[in-house]
């Protein structure tokens, strides 16, 4: 299977990112000394970002488990009837979502159907482009909450991303999020640390560039130890799940590393308005049914742990997560045993703010465009939602004039 | 040296202070008819391959073996070319190149093709452009990377076309959208054997109408649009930018007047390239430009006299240039590798220490331990074919007089090193 794995595609796209200012990284301790120096204010809203990266299947996400057409099209991918998690006579969640399945009975999932944007474009990293700048028709270099964070008061803490590479969402033009490798940063000891500092002391005579190169090497030290015992403690502890911490199904999975880590800075208070995680493997030209159950099992495990983790915080109620792909796959089965690039795809807006149910339109599995689903709602529809409702921003600096929304947050 | 080679091996730098600017500059810019350096690397057994076997087939265990294997020989291959390379610009040049019809092998998933495209664009990297534009419009890695091969006159794709005008010959905004169209026109027919990378033309998927492109109307085939391209004044204008941005300074806007721009008139490569070599631009301290990963690896095995796949593991090796962001074959995006303060974070500080350290536990360090230590701190300077070391990094490498390898570490993380003057 001709796998896209996160780091591979963060590497296909970040492109966008050279031309602008250099993505700072920070470490932890960086992080936990802003979350101690200048906490973010109480009852400040969260946006938690999740990207999947490769193509999610939507129809084999958000089920449409009793239309004939779903079976009769694609008859070796479709879920039985008797397996799937319904959430109304039309459509249920992939047998593997019993946590998002849980959230939803809460009234805390919002579904937006048929997402997309004019004029689909199949190519992995030209839609992702799309999605991630915004920007459908025109190619820019700047993400859509890098436009975002351009629009805020100077601050490196105010939108990061998990993992040592910045994706081209947080890219801004002026300045962008900041991107923190997960595991931290290792740290050179002894004498060589002693010298390395020494290394990275700028002089009068370094250019901006030499520099710059003996900043990133102070970066690296920039560590207090006041602060790590708060950070290298355990995730906050979720009350409802069976086992305290690390225990429950799909959590040594990578996304629930990145939420881990998320959840713990959010407690302690991190400055940060916008974190940005993200999950790979989604292409799934081949053999998709149990790569793809697997990873939406992740997916919905993570983000039921991340939810219960908040609970044991002050900022349950603060924190709005947004779900994407780059685009559903197409409705037919391919000759093994997967789905081809296809368009569009549901997403998920999860939170305590958020007013559960479906919104958008189911796209017709009667009526295809050239094969593939039609797009019901516009991607710039739910980031215009979450600018004013999640962000309390204007939308005009991140997305111009643009009017569509979908009033699913409170 | 460090700009149109690789860096100096140990005593180069030196010889090259004794001659003067003048013989170094043509000594560099003089490609000799034999490169005994280069030519000791053996070349690898890159085959075909063939079709991919199916998912659970017995075939594809030895299949997906083989097809890392022969991509993993192939990175070796060239990075040794690099390290051993008497003569740096023809390596530089080709890397160069890569870099701008940057094509990835993560789509391909074949060596094959790729091998042949690092072919073609060494044996036109001082030659002419539009010769070389033309080769590239019939590369295999290339047309494939950018879905030509799914490109009819039923349904142009206009990945290809664009990329055309906007990454490799003009740049962007000197075409309208239009345009994008009526090149991906010009483009339809192509076919491409995926593993070996073979490209035949099939005139029965081609568009055989006049096509409207930058002002003109006539019949086209991809090697007449290229020429069309190339032939514009934008063309100069494009190469001499990116000449500018790779060779002189990443951050800083190339002068209109720039030297390569006029000498590129003929679409002569190498007249652009010493054109430029002799540009005052190359003297101003205040352009400097970053060495990427792979020119820092190279660099440091030059310096350190070691050969890339002698190293304990290739592996390892590539496992390092990874988490640095640059493995040959393997570019980000079709618009080629960053450049500038984006190779200078935190993390890749870390992992360029680490990276170091390695390197210098496999090298003898004859080079730095040739020179006499009361005057290592300096000298050591020449061994790097760094100008000089500032007093920071001077007074950092006096406290580590006594441990040769942290020496070497430290000067190898040097902003003076990272950064070439």
């Amino acid at each position: 299977m001709d796998t896209v794995t996160r780091r591979k595609f963060l590497k296909l796209t970040t492109g966008a990112v050279a031309v602008g200012a250099a993505a700072p990284l920070l470490s932890i301790d960086q992080i936990a000394q802003a979350a101690i120096d200048r906490p973010l204010p109480p009852n400040t809203p969260i946006l938690v970002v999740v990207t999947l990266y490769g193509g999610n299947d939507g129809l084999n996400t958000v089920v449409p488990y009793t239309d004939p057409l779903y079976y009769s099209l694609r008859p070796e991918l479709a879920y039985k009837q008797e397996v799937v998690l319904p959430l109304n006579a039309e459509l249920a969640l992939n047998p593997a979502m019993k946590g998002l399945k849980s959230l939803w009975d809460q009234n805390k999932v919002a579904i937006v159907r048929g997402v997309g944007y004019p004029n689909p474009d199949r190519s992995h990293f030209s839609s992702m482009a799309k999605w991630q700048t915004g920007s459908p028709a025109k190619h820019i270099s700047t993400g859509w909450l890098g436009r975002w964070v351009d629009s805020q008061p100077e601050d490196s803490m105010l939108a990061i991303s998990l993992g040592s590479v910045l994706p081209p969402l947080l890219a801004g033009g002026k300045r962008s999020g900041s991107a923190l490798p997960l595991g931290g940063l290792i740290i050179p000891k002894g004498d060589l640390a002693t010298q390395c500092q020494k290394l990275s002391k700028a002089v009068a005579k370094d250019s901006k560039l030499m520099a710059a190169a003996a900043t990133s090497m102070r970066n690296l030290f920039s560590v207090s130890t006041s602060v790590q015992p708060v950070l290298k403690g355990p995730a906050p502890v979720s009350p409802d799940l069976p086992t305290t911490n690390g225990g429950n199904a799909g959590g040594d999975s990578n996304l629930a590393q990145q939420l881990d880590v998320v959840a713990k800075l959010i407690a302690a208070g991190s400055p940060t308005k916008v974190w940005s995680v993200s999950l790979g493997g989604f292409d799934t030209h081949a053999n998709e049914a149990n790569a793809q159950a697997l990873l939406l099992g992740t997916v919905s495990d993570s983000l039921s742990r991340f939810m219960s983790q908040l609970k044991a915080t002050t900022r349950s109620n603060d924190v709005t997560i947004m779900v994407y792909s780059e685009f559903g796959r197409r409705v037919l089965g391919n000759g093994s045993d997967g789905t081809d690039h296809g368009t569009a795809g549901p997403m998920f807006i999860v939170g305590n703010s958020v007013k559960g149910g479906f919104y958008g339109e189911q796209p017709s599995l009667k009526n295809l465009y050239k094969g593939d689903l039609a797009v019901t709602t516009d991607f710039r529809d739910v980031y215009a939602t979450v600018i004013e409702k999640v962000l309390k921003s204007p939308v005009g600096p991140t997305l111009g004039t643009w009017a569509g929304r979908v009033n699913c947050i409170n | 040296m460090q700009r149109f080679g690789f860096g100096p091996r140990p005593g180069e730098y030196a010889q090259a202070l004794k001659v003067g600017v003048d013989a170094t500059r043509t000594a560099l810019l003089t490609v000799p008819a034999v490169d005994a350096g280069a030519a000791q690397v053996v070349e690898p057994e890159i085959t075909d391959l063939g079709k991919r076997p199916a998912a659970n087939s017995k075939e594809i265990v030895p299949f997906a073996i083989a097809q890392r294997y022969q991509v993993e020989q192939m990175t070796l291959w060239w990075l040794d070319r690099m390290a051993l390379s008497d003569h740096g610009l023809t390596e530089r040049m080709t890397w160069f190149w890569h870099g701008h019809w940057a094509t990835s092998v993560q789509k391909l998933n074949y060596a094959m093709p790729m091998f042949a495209q690092n072919k073609t664009l060494r044996a036109n990297c001082l030659g002419n452009f539009k010769t070389m534009s033309r080769a590239m419009v019939n590369d295999g890695a290339l047309q494939f990377w950018l879905d030509g091969q799914d490109s009819t006159s039923k349904s142009p794709n206009e990945n290809l076309g664009r990329e055309l005008m906007e990454l490799f010959v003009l740049g962007v905004d000197r075409y309208s959208e239009d345009d994008v169209k009526a090149a991906a026109r010009a483009l339809t027919g192509y076919l491409v054997d995926r593993s070996s990378g073979a490209v035949t033309f099939n005139l029965k998927r081609h568009d055989t109408n006049p096509i409207t492109i930058l002002g003109t109307t006539q019949p086209l085939t991809g090697e007449t649009l290229s020429d069309l391209l190339v032939a514009r004044e934008d063309n100069a204008t494009f190469i001499a930018e990116r000449l500018w941005y790779r060779f002189i300074s990443s951050t800083e806007t190339m002068p209109a007047d720039f030297g390569a721009k006029k000498a590129f008139a003929g679409r002569d490569i190498s007249a652009a390239v010493a054109a430029m070599a002799s540009d005052p631009a190359m003297q101003d301290v205040k352009y400097d430009l970053v060495k990427s990963p792979v020119e820092w690896f190279i660099a440091a095995c030059r310096a350190l006299e070691l050969t890339p796949s002698q190293l304990k593991t290739p592996s390892q090796l590539l496992n390092y240039l990874d988490k640095l962001g640059q493995v040959p074959f393997n570019p980000p995006n079709v618009g080629g590798w960053p450049a500038g303060g984006s190779w200078l974070s935190s993390a890749t500080a870390q992992y360029r220490i680490a990276f170091a350290a390695w390197l210098i536990k496999q090298s003898k360090l004859r080079g730095l331990l040739e020179i006499p230590v009361n005057s290592r701190a300096l000298k050591s300077a020449d061994w790097l074919g760094v100008s000089e070391w500032s007093p920071r990094t001077q007074s950092t490498l006096r406290a580590s007089l006594s441990d040769p390898a942290q020496f070497a570490l430290l000067a190898l993380c040097s902003p003076e090193f990272i950064v070439s003057a």
